[in-house]
């Protein structure tokens, strides 16, 4: 069987996009998330004051810590490579990290998989940290520490703490 | 067309005027007729299977709250996508990383191990994943979704002369791929 030209194959792979049994399912599952979260929240937006004060809070440590992310990473990268520290930086991110842990303790986690997750992150900072030991001045090595570190502390935000758009 | 032969419009609007009146019922099998388009559509936009399952949620959750606003000038299934466009985009910009906002390079695509992990994607989905990111979301916006360039200008914040140029660059990559394929 002949391959159809471009053309040909492009205007029917995007006549299957439109049918719903074509499309790829998501890996986990999504509906129970979903659900959580139309019941926690209250339809009219008119969240109590507690709720809303405690998100606000959230909030601007979430972006706090992000910020100081950044400009530590930014230091650690930017600097001179007798500068560059991994163990600072690793303390530092552990320190954030262990925060969010607490701030969130008591919070129902809107997926049930998510510590796998983080293992999944833990386990790629470990085998990092393990090449940095070989080369502790390798920038790209400590850039990937930071981007891990940072997906991290995305991740246990985002379970936590969604922040629903408006349409 | 957008709706599948086997869930015709009728019942795909009984799912939305139930949905509109509160019905939990209604919107979990709306969920399970529209999902799979909804996610395929974010995965395309986001190349990423975590942040398409991710906004995926946060598209349904917006519907419920949302959904009275559908006032049926158009078809469900289109302002869906329309939605789920926005959010997407909303949520690319959300989510750059500190790096790609401050050195503000653009994103690659998905390498092919990343893409094989996505499950069962279609040959067109495949190609599309490995395009850069600008490229990529023109190319689905207007050569899968439909919009116009001067509507993808003001949704991706560029020019109307980049919005074109960005499509050709990505139907040129595609065709390259797939000769080479």
């Amino acid at each position: 069987m002949t391959k159809p030209n471009f053309d040909e194959f492009l205007s029917q792979q995007i006549a299957n996009t439109q049918e719903q049994v074509q499309q790829p399912e998501p890996q986990r599952a999504l509906w129970q998330g979903i659900e959580k979260a139309i019941n926690e929240q209250p339809k009219n937006d008119s969240e109590p004051q507690k709720y809303k004060s405690a998100g606000v809070w959230r909030q601007v440590s979430a972006i706090a810590a992000a910020t100081c992310i950044g400009m530590c990473v930014m230091y650690f990268t930017l600097s001179t490579p007798e500068q560059n520290n991994m163990m600072q930086m690793s303390q530092y991110f552990e320190q954030q990290k262990q925060i969010l842990l607490v701030q969130y303790g008591n919070q129902p986690a809107l997926t049930n998989d998510w510590q796998v997750q983080l293992q999944e992150l833990e386990e790629a900072e470990q085998a990092i940290k393990l090449a940095l030991q070989n080369d502790p001045q390798n920038a790209a090595l400590l850039q990937m520490l930071a981007q891990v570190y940072q997906q991290q502390l995305d991740l246990i935000e985002r379970v936590h703490q969604p922040r629903w758009q408006e349409i | 067309m957008l709706v599948d032969a086997k869930h015709p419009f009728d019942e795909l609007d009984d799912l939305v005027k139930r949905t509109q009146q509160g019905d939990q019922v209604a919107f979990a099998a709306l969920y399970q007729q529209c999902h799979r388009r909804v996610y395929a559509l974010c995965l395309r936009l986001l190349a990423d299977q975590a942040h398409a399952e991710d906004a995926c949620q946060e598209v349904f959750v917006q519907l419920w709250h949302k959904i009275a606003q559908f006032n049926g000038q158009s078809k469900f299934t289109t302002w869906l996508h329309s939605v789920t466009s926005n959010i997407a985009i909303s949520y690319l910009r959300k989510h750059k990383n500190w790096l790609q906002k401050v050195v503000s390079f653009e994103n690659s695509g998905m390498d092919e191990a990343s893409i094989a992990l996505c499950g069962d994607l279609n040959g067109l989905d495949k190609l599309v994943l490995r395009l850069p990111e600008r490229a990529r979301l023109v190319f689905v916006l207007h050569g899968v979704e439909g919009y116009r360039h001067e509507e993808i200008a003001v949704m991706l914040d560029m020019a109307v002369g980049s919005s074109k140029s960005q499509y050709h660059r990505a139907k040129k990559l595609l065709q390259e791929w797939y000769e080479n394929d």
